[in-house]
């Protein structure tokens, strides 16, 4: 039974007291209060919560795409302020990420194009993340002639491309179905192992969210607040039969769920 | 609230800032030109709506259009309807209506006013054609759309043909006259402009030409003011009674033009 | 698949059959406004092809081509700005949709009176009236790109020209080019009354004379072919547009089905 280095706890992403606040005065709506967590190097820290709690907003807040209200994110302790450039984000809603215009291959290399790379990398990691995400053969394809979860391996392979420290990803898997979930989920440790990027997913599905993470991140109440985060020490490498077969794995989902569940 | 006169106030400079932009150039850089400054233009227009001639053109042109475009969309409803219920019709009247529908009334201008000289009659006519062909094109298409469920089940309650189109194919086919007539309001004052610039038919258009043809370069301005303010209530007009019409159904929009 | 065939003659067919439908009925006419189908394609002939080509059919489109080219750059130019910057769309606003609503025919007059008669007076005449259904268009699209395309923009740190070019300008590509065709049609109309209020070159003005000497076939053959030049111009459009957007009609159909 291997445990996640405790000497690779290096701190990436540190979010500290980090508040969000809609509007002003009297029609002011607080959807974040002080969050505090921490995202070390290497890992993969699912976010978990009831509906409309507000994940979205933080991670909005952590892309650089929001200014937060009180609090900060860093990153390697420099303070986020807009998107930063070592971190990549994954949408939830695929289809309207991607830009219909371009073959999927083009939409990989959009964001490419401004890092002015030599052509023979740039194809290079274009075609190595086509590969990773098993869609060497579409490339030449339109995003809206593939299914849903080909689209959101297109969005996958977009960010692979663009190299990232940091991977966020919002509810990626939450739209389509649920073969295409277990591979996708794969595929994400997958990237972690491969390219050694530390990943946070929002997800509101709680055995995936265990089945993923080296830590879960539970946010409750509005305005969200962590309630706690747990460790989950199941084994690596995880597979989708062995790994939810386990008696830990009932156990940390029943604690992370009840937590959810607990009146506020 | 306050959201909201922000952008008003820029308006409002905005237009100011255009009125001031020709003052300066009306007195400046084309100084003794035809370009009159905007005071001069605007007290002409108060002049003209002193004189009986000028309410009398407006009312030539606003009664053109309006009724150009009400016989339109009977005409046009009508022919829609017959048209889009059977199936080769529609594509054989289609294909001649596609052939049509780029080509805008003013290339028949001058076949129209040799045939029925430069008179009112001659502008309803242009006008009609104008209005006409995107109304019918509209219509079929809207019948064409009818939902076949709508229908079958109008049919299993034994309405007749007829009863059918008009209480089932006709409120489906709404919307899509709804656009066309959303279109074909301001190209009715359009059509009615032109007939009496270039046609010599009565109301606003023929005022501008005289105007410009007597070198009466204020007058000739203050009508162009006219003319964009009476667009403005067209434009108006048509976007309140498309709301009222089709309040139960505005979001649904399908446009085949 | 019968059916479908079935179809497609009758709208090819239809067309064709009222062609030599008008040709058989007016083949022994005395009717001065409707002369033979025959003498009209000889007259046609004579003037088009190619008497005339050079000093009237390319001068009209030569301007057409011209003044449309420049208001369409306008148009898309002028529109990113009022798009993305909020106090000059504030500011634009107003005076654009009072400018918009005035028909374009009755700029003509104005341009007449301001720049005299010559080449100048119609490039400009067109241009300004075909400016602003591009202009409009631009801005609706612009404002109704998606966010989420917005941000990715934002996440993957686009650069400015990159954001503006490759991502705002293909997204709101479709709504540009409904607008752009529009503009088509408007600066069609007002090349030919450009021509017929202030010309003697050009087909408009050449039908215009003939209408007025009495030259009825004449007349005809410059009526024919305006409208074969607007069908054409806009099958051209067309064509082209399908082919550049070809990837939204795709993504269209696939959202429909």
């Amino acid at each position: 039974m291997t445990v996640r280095n405790a000497a690779a706890a290096l701190p990436r992403l540190e979010v500290t007291a980090l508040s969000k606040t809609y509007g002003s005065g009297a029609s002011a709506k607080c959807v974040i209060e002080d969050l505090t967590f921490t995202v070390n190097t290497g890992e993969v820290v699912c976010i978990v919560g009831p509906s409309g709690v507000g994940k979205t907003t933080l991670l909005k807040c952590l892309a650089g795409l929001q200014p937060v209200t009180s609090g900060a994110a860093a990153i390697d302790g420099r303070k986020i302020d807009g998107p930063p450039a070592e971190m990549a984000l994954v949408f939830q809603d695929y289809s309207r990420s991607l830009m219909p215009w371009l073959t999927v291959r083009k939409n990989i290399r959009l964001p490419l194009r401004h890092l002015r790379l030599p052509a023979a990398e740039l194809n290079q990691r274009i075609d190595t993340a086509l590969e990773a995400v098993g869609l060497t053969h579409a490339a030449n394809q339109y995003p809206w002639q593939l299914s849903g979860g080909m689209q959101q391996r297109v969005a996958i392979a977009r960010a692979l491309a663009y190299r990232p420290e940091i991977l966020i990803m919002d509810e990626p898997f939450a739209s389509v179905d649920a073969q295409t979930r277990f591979e996708l989920e794969d595929l994400c440790l997958k990237i972690r192992d491969d390219f050694g990027m530390t990943i946070l997913v929002v997800t509101h599905d709680i055995d995936e969210a265990v089945y993923l993470s080296d830590r879960v991140v539970v946010l409750g109440a509005k305005p969200a607040r962590v309630l706690d985060v747990v460790g989950i020490d199941l084994p690596a490498p995880r597979d989708q039969i062995s790994s939810r077969a386990l008696k830990e794995f009932a156990d940390q989902r029943t604690n992370v769920l009840s937590m959810i569940r607990k009146p506020a | 609230m306050k959201t909201q006169i922000k952008p008003a106030a820029v308006g409002a400079l905005g237009i100011a800032g255009a009125l001031l932009l020709w003052q300066f150039v009306a007195t400046g850089p084309m100084n003794g030109s035809a370009l009159p400054t905007p005071g001069h233009a605007i007290a002409e227009l108060a002049a003209l709506l002193t004189t009986g001639t000028f309410w009398a053109n407006l009312a030539d042109t606003i009664l053109i259009a309006l009724g150009g475009l009400a016989i339109s969309a009977v005409a046009g409803v009508a022919a829609g309807l017959l048209i889009g219920s059977f199936g080769p019709v529609r594509y054989a009247t289609m294909a001649v209506l596609e052939f049509l529908k780029p080509i805008p009334p003013i290339v028949v201008l001058p076949l129209v006013v040799l045939v029925l000289g430069p008179t009112a009659q001659m502008s309803w006519v242009l006008v009609v054609i104008g209005c006409a062909l995107p109304i019918v094109m509209q219509t079929v298409a809207g019948v064409h759309d009818t939902d076949p469920v709508a229908r079958d089940t109008a049919r299993s309650y034994g309405m007749g043909h007829a009863e059918i189109l008009l209480r089932v194919t006709l409120p489906g086919a709404m919307p899509f006259i709804g656009t066309a007539m959303r279109v074909a309001a301001p190209a009715a004052l359009v059509v009615a402009v032109v007939a009496g610039l270039l046609g010599g038919g009565p109301g606003l258009g023929q005022s501008i030409y005289q105007a410009q043809a007597a070198g009466d370069f204020p007058v000739l301005y203050a009508l162009v003011l006219v003319l964009g303010l009476l667009g403005l209530v067209f434009q108006g007009a048509t976007r309140l009674a498309e709301r009222r019409l089709l309040h139960w159904h505005e979001s649904y929009r399908e446009v085949v033009l | 698949m019968k059916r479908k065939a079935l179809n497609w003659s009758l709208g090819i067919a239809t067309p064709v059959l009222l062609v030599a439908a008008w040709w058989a009925a007016s083949a022994n006419s005395m009717n001065t406004f409707f002369p033979p189908l025959s003498a009209i394609m000889i007259r046609f002939r004579q003037l088009w092809l190619f008497d005339h080509f050079g000093s009237d059919i390319l001068l009209s489109l030569r301007n057409l081509l011209l003044g449309y080219a420049v208001a369409t750059v306008a148009g898309v130019v002028i529109g990113f700005v009022t798009a993305l910057v909020p106090v000059a769309r504030w500011a634009l606003d107003p005076v654009i949709h009072f400018l918009r609503g005035i028909p374009p025919v009755a700029l003509v007059p104005i341009f007449i009176s301001l720049i005299g008669f010559g080449i100048e007076m119609r490039v400009a005449s067109i241009a300004l009236a075909a400016l602003f259904p591009t202009l409009i268009a631009t801005v609706d699209g612009i404002r109704s790109v998606d966010t989420t395309l917005k941000d990715v923009s934002s996440v993957y740190r686009l650069t400015r020209g990159e954001k503006l070019a490759q991502v705002y300008l293909p997204a709101a590509g479709p709504q540009i080019a409904s607008g752009m065709q529009v503009s088509l049609q408007v600066a069609f109309i007002v090349m030919i009354a450009s021509e017929m209020l202030g010309s003697s070159e050009g087909i408009g003005a050449m039908t215009l004379l003939a209408q007025q000497s009495f030259m009825i076939p004449d007349m005809w053959a410059g009526i024919l072919l305006l409208g074969v030049i607007g069908f054409g111009a806009n099958l051209v459009f067309e064509l082209l547009k399908n082919r550049i957007l070809a990837w939204h009609a795709g993504s269209r159909r696939l959202a429909n089905s």
